[in-house]
C-alpha cells in the first residue's frame, strides 16, 4: 500500500510536467491546429535562460523564472511574427516542417551555447518531506508542483475568460472568419497565443529540472515532448483542462502501470506511445476534446 | 439625393486566379436597404467578401467618400461596416453572450452590457441560453444571433449574405421583418444579398441583378419585382 | 523558356535521356575509385572527408528517404517514423548475418517482407489517424525504438546497449578486376593521381565492391518506386494526396492505397537499414533516435518533395552536413567553442526553415528551374496517357 501510494505521489509530480507542456500545445493547438513540434525544446531554452538569470546574474529564483518566462514569451512571439505567419494557417505540412526546423535549431543553440553537460537546477521549492501518509512520503516537490499546475490553470482560465486578448483567442479558436470580420486582428492574436505557450513551457520545464533528482542539459524535453503530446492528446488537444488531467494520468501511468506490470523503465515512454495511439485510434477527440466534423 | 454610405465603381475581385466579379458598379445611400440578387455562382457572395475586404480586389471603393479599397478586413470592420457572413456567422464554441462580447470587440465604450442587454429583450430566446454554446442553437436562432452580433460593433452599413439560407420559410420571413424593423428603429443601413429574390425585394428600397460577375439590372424594388424579365429568371414566376 | 528544345519521344530526347543516365553512372563509377580511401577537400584549413565509406551511408539514407517519399510526397501524408523502419531492417540484418551467417543480400528475403507488414500494422490506424496525428503517432514510434532494443527480452538478439556488431564483410569476386580497373584509372595523364597510388588493399577493394552493390541496389529501389508512380496503383496513390474525397469519389480505395503506401515506404525503410549497417558493420541504438527520423524528413524536404531525385539529394545533405559542420574548426568571425557545439543541426535546421520560405520545393526545384532554362523538354505530340506527369 505504501509503494502503492508512494508511486502515485511520484506519477503526479512527473505529470505535473507534462501537463504543463501539454497545456503549452493546446494553446496553440486550440487556435491554429497545429503542433508545434519545437514547444519542448522552446521549453527547454527557457529553462537554459532561468537558469543564467538565476545562476550568472544573481536574480532571486522564482524572479528569474517570472523574467525567464517574458523572455521566452516575447522570443516565441518574435518567432510566430518571422516564421510562421507568412504561410497559410490552413495547409499544416510547411508550418510542421518549420516547427521540425525550429526542433533541430533551438536544441542545437543550446548545444552550441550552454553544451550538453547536465547542470543542476537551483532550488525552485522547499525541499525535503512533507508529510509522511501510510507510510509514503509527501514531499514539498509534489505538493508545490501541483500548486503550479492548479495556479497556472487558474491564471489561463482567467486570461481567457475575463480579458479582451483571451475573448479575441477564444474566438479566432472557433472561427477565424467571423472573428476577422468581427474586427479581430488575427495576427496578432494567435501571437499571443504562441507567447502564452512559451511562458508555460518555460514555466513546466523550470518545475520538471527543479526536482532534487533532475538536471537541466539540452536534451532534457526530447522525450518530454513525446509524453506531452500523448497527455494532449488524451485530453483532447483543444481542452485545457483535458491536458491537466492527460498530463497527471500520463505521469500515473508511468509511475502505476509501468513497475507493477513488470514492464522496465524504458518502456515507460512506449506506455505513453500506446495510449496515445490507443486514443486517437478510438477516441481521436480525445476525453474532454471537441469533436472535429470533416466538411465534404 | 440623399449622401451615399457606400459608392462602389469597377470592382475586380477573385479566388487566386479565378476572377469572379468583371467591374461592378454599385452604391447603397444612407439608410437604405439595397438588395443584391442572382443566380448560383453569379458573384453575389465574392461581391460582399471584396467589400468587407476578405479577398484581394481592385477598384474603387468608397465609404462615406474614404476609399477602403486597400484596408484590410479587421480596419473595414472599424471603419464600421458589419458582415454576416454565408452560413451562420457565429462562434459555434463560444457561448451566445460572449459572441456578442466579440461583436463589441472594436468598441471601447461602456455601454457594452447595457446593448447585451438590450439585444436579449428583443430576442429572449437569446437571452435565455446566455450561457450556452451558440451552436447548440437552432438555424435560425443562430443567423439571429449572427446579425445581433454583427450589430454589437454599432455599424452604419451592414453586410448580409444569404440570411434564408437553410432556414424554414416561416423562419426566414420573420427574419425579413427584423431586419426591416431594424432598419427602421436604429437607421442601420443594408446590403443585402439573397436567392430569395421576392422576399429580398419586398423589404429592399432599390435591388441590383449581377451575373457572371457583371451588373445586369439595376432599379428600385418594386419595378424590379415587376420586371417580366427578371421575375423569369429569378422570380420563378 | 530553354535555350533547347525536345520532343518527346524523337531519337534527340532518347539521346539526351541516356546521355543523362551515362553520365550518372560514370559519375558513380570515378567516385567509387577516387575516394575509396579518404578524399577530402580543405577550405579554410578544414578537411572535409569525402570517403566512400559516407557515401555508402548517404544512400542507405537514400533509400529510406525514397520510403518516406512515398508516403509523404505521393499521399501527402507526414510520417515522422521512418527511423523506426530503418533500424528495425538494421538489427535484423545484422542479426541474421551476425548469427547465422547469411549473405547480407539474402537479409532483405526477411527484412523486406518484415518491415513491410509492420508498415501495414502501422498504416492500418493511419486510416482513422490524418495529417498532424500520424505526425504525432509516428514520432512517438521512432521516440521509443531504442528503449525497445535494450529491451531484455530482445538482448540476446540486439546484443542491447552495447550495439551489435557484424564482422561478415562483402568480399569482391575473384574475377572482378577491381585493381586493374584502378591501376588504369592512376594512368591517365592529368587526373591520374586523384585515383589515388599502387595497388588496391582488401580494405579499399571491400569499400568499392560495397559501394557498387548498394548503388546497384539502391538503383533498384527507385526504379521500382519510378515505375510505381506511374503505375495505375500509382496514380491512385496521388489522387489521395490531391483529394482524399474526391479520389474516393471516383472509386478510388483510399483505405488500400494509404496502408499499402505506408508498407511500401516502411519496406524501403528496411532496405535503407540494411544498407547502412552493411556499411558500418555494427548497429547501435542510439543511431536510431527520433532524431534520425527527423532528419529523413529533413532529407525529404531540402531535396523536394514528391521527386524521386530529391531523395538522392536529400541523403547526401543529411550524410555529409552534419559531419562536414562537425569536421569545421576555423571559421573567420565565429568563436572556436561555438564551433565545436553541434552545428550540423544548426546548420539543418536553418536550412530546413531557410528553404521552406525560398525554395519550397527543394533544391530539385531549383536544379529544374535552371535546367528549363537551356532544355525545355516538350511532350510528345500524341498524348500518351502515362506520359502527362511522370515525375522521376
Amino acid at each position: 500500500m505504501d509503494l502503492f501510494l508512494q508511486r502515485i505521489f511520484d506519477g503526479l509530480s512527473n505529470g505535473a510536467t507534462y501537463a504543463l507542456l501539454a497545456m503549452a500545445l493546446v494553446m496553440i493547438f486550440k487556435a491554429t491546429t497545429l503542433i508545434n513540434f519545437a514547444q519542448g525544446e522552446f521549453a527547454m531554452f527557457g529553462g537554459f535562460i532561468v537558469l543564467v538569470l538565476a545562476t550568472e546574474q544573481g536574480i532571486p529564483m522564482w524572479g528569474a523564472v517570472v523574467l525567464g518566462m517574458l523572455i521566452s514569451a516575447v522570443l516565441a512571439a518574435v518567432i510566430e511574427r518571422t516564421l510562421i505567419r507568412p504561410f497559410d494557417p490552413a495547409d499544416h505540412l510547411p508550418l510542421v516542417i518549420i516547427t521540425l526546423g525550429l526542433f533541430l535549431a533551438i536544441n542545437a543553440i543550446a548545444g552550441i551555447v550552454w553544451r550538453f553537460d547536465p547542470r543542476a537546477f537551483p532550488e525552485l521549492f522547499p525541499s525535503g518531506k512533507a508529510f509522511n501518509i501510510a507510510g509514503a512520503t509527501l514531499s514539498w516537490y509534489t505538493i508545490f508542483t501541483l500548486i503550479t499546475i492548479l495556479v497556472v490553470a487558474g491564471g489561463l482560465t482567467l486570461l481567457l475568460n475575463k480579458t479582451k486578448i483571451g475573448l479575441a483567442f477564444r474566438a479566432v479558436s472557433s472561427n477565424l472568419e467571423s472573428s476577422e470580420l468581427a474586427g479581430i486582428k488575427v495576427g496578432p492574436t494567435l501571437q499571443f497565443g504562441w507567447a502564452i505557450a512559451a511562458a508555460v513551457g518555460t514555466l513546466g520545464v523550470a518545475v520538471f529540472v527543479a526536482s532534487p533528482f533532475r538536471q537541466l542539459e539540452p536534451q532534457v524535453m526530447v522525450t518530454g515532448l513525446i509524453f506531452a503530446v500523448s497527455a494532449a492528446a488524451l485530453g483532447g488537444l483543444d481542452s485545457l483542462g483535458g491536458a491537466i488531467l492527460g498530463g497527471l494520468a500520463i505521469g500515473l501511468v508511468q509511475s502505476i502501470a509501468v513497475p507493477y506490470l513488470g514492464v522496465p523503465t524504458e518502456l515507460s515512454l512506449l506506455a505513453a506511445v500506446v495510449v496515445l495511439l490507443l486514443v486517437l485510434l478510438f477516441k481521436p477527440s480525445g476525453l474532454f476534446g471537441t469533436p472535429q466534423v470533416e466538411r465534404v | 439625393m440623399t449622401s451615399r454610405v457606400l459608392d462602389v465603381k469597377n470592382l475586380h475581385a477573385g479566388y487566386g486566379p479565378i476572377a469572379v466579379l468583371h467591374g461592378l458598379d454599385f452604391h447603397v445611400s444612407e439608410g437604405e436597404i439595397v438588395v443584391i440578387l442572382g443566380a448560383n455562382g453569379a458573384g453575389k457572395t465574392t461581391t460582399l467578401r471584396a467589400v468587407s475586404g476578405m479577398i484581394e480586389r481592385t477598384g474603387s471603393i468608397e465609404l462615406r467618400g474614404n476609399s477602403i479599397a486597400a484596408t484590410k478586413a479587421p480596419d473595414i470592420v472599424r471603419a464600421g461596416v458589419a458582415h454576416v457572413p454565408q452560413g451562420r456567422g457565429t462562434l459555434p464554441e463560444l457561448s451566445v453572450e460572449d459572441n456578442l462580447r466579440v461583436g463589441a470587440y472594436i468598441r471601447n465604450d461602456n455601454e457594452v452590457n447595457a446593448d447585451i442587454d438590450q439585444w436579449f429583450e428583443v430576442y429572449p430566446v437569446l437571452g435565455q441560453r446566455r450561457d450556452q454554446r451558440a451552436g447548440s442553437l437552432s438555424g435560425g436562432e443562430q443567423q439571429m444571433l449572427a446579425v445581433a452580433r454583427a450589430l454589437m460593433s454599432r455599424p452604419s452599413l451592414l453586410l448580409l449574405d444569404e440570411p434564408s439560407l437553410g432556414l424554414a420559410p416561416i423562419i426566414v420571413s420573420e427574419l425579413f421583418a427584423r431586419f426591416a424593423e431594424i432598419n427602421r428603429d436604429l437607421g442601420t443601413t443594408m446590403l443585402v444579398v439573397e436567392q430569395n429574390a421576392q422576399l429580398a425585394l419586398g423589404i429592399a428600397d432599390r435591388g441590383y441583378v449581377i451575373e457572371s460577375g457583371e451588373m445586369f439590372a439595376e432599379g428600385p424594388a418594386d419595378q424590379l419585382i415587376n420586371d417580366d424579365s427578371i421575375r423569369r429568371a429569378y422570380l420563378g414566376v | 523558356m530553354g535555350k533547347f528544345q525536345l520532343t518527346k519521344g524523337t531519337s534527340a530526347y532518347t539521346i539526351y535521356k541516356w546521355a543523362g543516365i551515362v553520365l550518372l553512372l560514370l559519375i558513380v563509377f570515378i567516385a567509387a575509385f577516387a575516394f575509396n580511401d579518404t578524399g577530402k577537400i580543405s577550405v579554410l584549413d578544414n578537411d572535409y572527408k569525402i570517403g566512400l565509406t559516407r557515401i555508402t551511408k548517404a544512400i542507405s539514407f537514400m533509400v529510406a528517404i525514397l520510403g518516406l517519399q512515398v508516403v509523404a510526397g505521393f499521399t501527402g501524408q507526414l510520417s515522422l517514423g521512418q527511423g523506426f523502419f530503418f533500424g528495425t531492417g538494421a538489427y535484423m540484418s545484422a542479426y541474421l548475418v551476425a548469427d547465422h551467417q547469411w549473405p547480407w543480400f539474402l537479409t532483405l528475403v526477411v527484412v523486406v517482407p518484415a518491415c513491410f507488414v509492420m508498415g501495414l500494422l502501422f498504416g492500418i490506424p493511419a486510416l482513422k489517424i490524418k495529417g498532424l496525428y500520424l505526425a504525432l503517432v509516428t514520432l512517438g514510434l521512432a521516440a521509443i525504438f531504442p528503449s525497445l532494443i535494450l529491451l531484455d527480452v530482445l538482448e540476446p538478439y540486439t546484443n542491447g546497449a552495447a550495439g551489435k556488431i557484424v564482422d561478415s564483410d562483402l568480399l569482391p569476386p575473384e574475377w572482378m578486376p577491381l585493381d586493374g580497373i584502378s591501376t588504369g584509372l592512376q594512368r591517365i595523364p592529368l587526373v591520374g593521381r586523384y585515383f589515388g597510388d599502387g595497388d588496391l588493399s582488401n580494405k579499399q577493394e571491400q569499400r568499392i565492391w560495397t559501394f557498387f552493390l548498394m548503388a546497384i541496389l539502391a538503383a533498384i529501389c527507385f526504379k521500382m518506386v519510378s515505375n510505381l508512380v506511374s503505375s495505375r496503383p500509382g496514380r491512385a496513390i496521388r489522387a489521395v494526396r490531391d483529394n482524399e474525397t474526391s479520389a474516393a469519389v471516383n472509386g478510388i480505395g483510399l483505405s488500400y492505397h494509404k496502408t499499402m503506401s505506408f508498407g511500401v515506404a516502411s519496406a524501403l525503410g528496411g532496405v535503407g537499414g540494411m544498407i547502412y549497417v552493411a556499411e558500418l558493420g555494427i548497429a547501435s541504438q542510439g543511431d536510431f533516435t527520433q532524431l534520425l527520423s527527423i532528419l529523413f524528413i529533413v532529407g525529404l524536404v531540402v531535396g523536394g518533395v514528391g521527386t524521386l531525385s530529391g531523395a538522392v539529394i536529400g541523403g547526401l545533405v543529411i550524410a555529409f552536413v552534419p559531419e562536414w559542420a562537425s569536421s569545421t574548426q576555423n571559421l573567420p568571425g565565429v568563436p572556436e567553442r561555438w564551433l565545436d557545439g553541434p552545428t550540423g543541426g544548426f546548420i539543418l535546421g536553418i536550412g530546413l526553415i531557410v528553404l521552406t520560405f525560398v525554395l519550397p520545393g527543394g533544391i530539385i526545384s531549383g536544379v529544374r528551374k535552371l535546367k528549363a532554362r537551356v532544355v525545355q523538354v516538350l511532350p510528345a505530340p500524341i498524348p500518351l496517357p502515362e506520359a502527362a506527369s511522370v515525375e522521376t
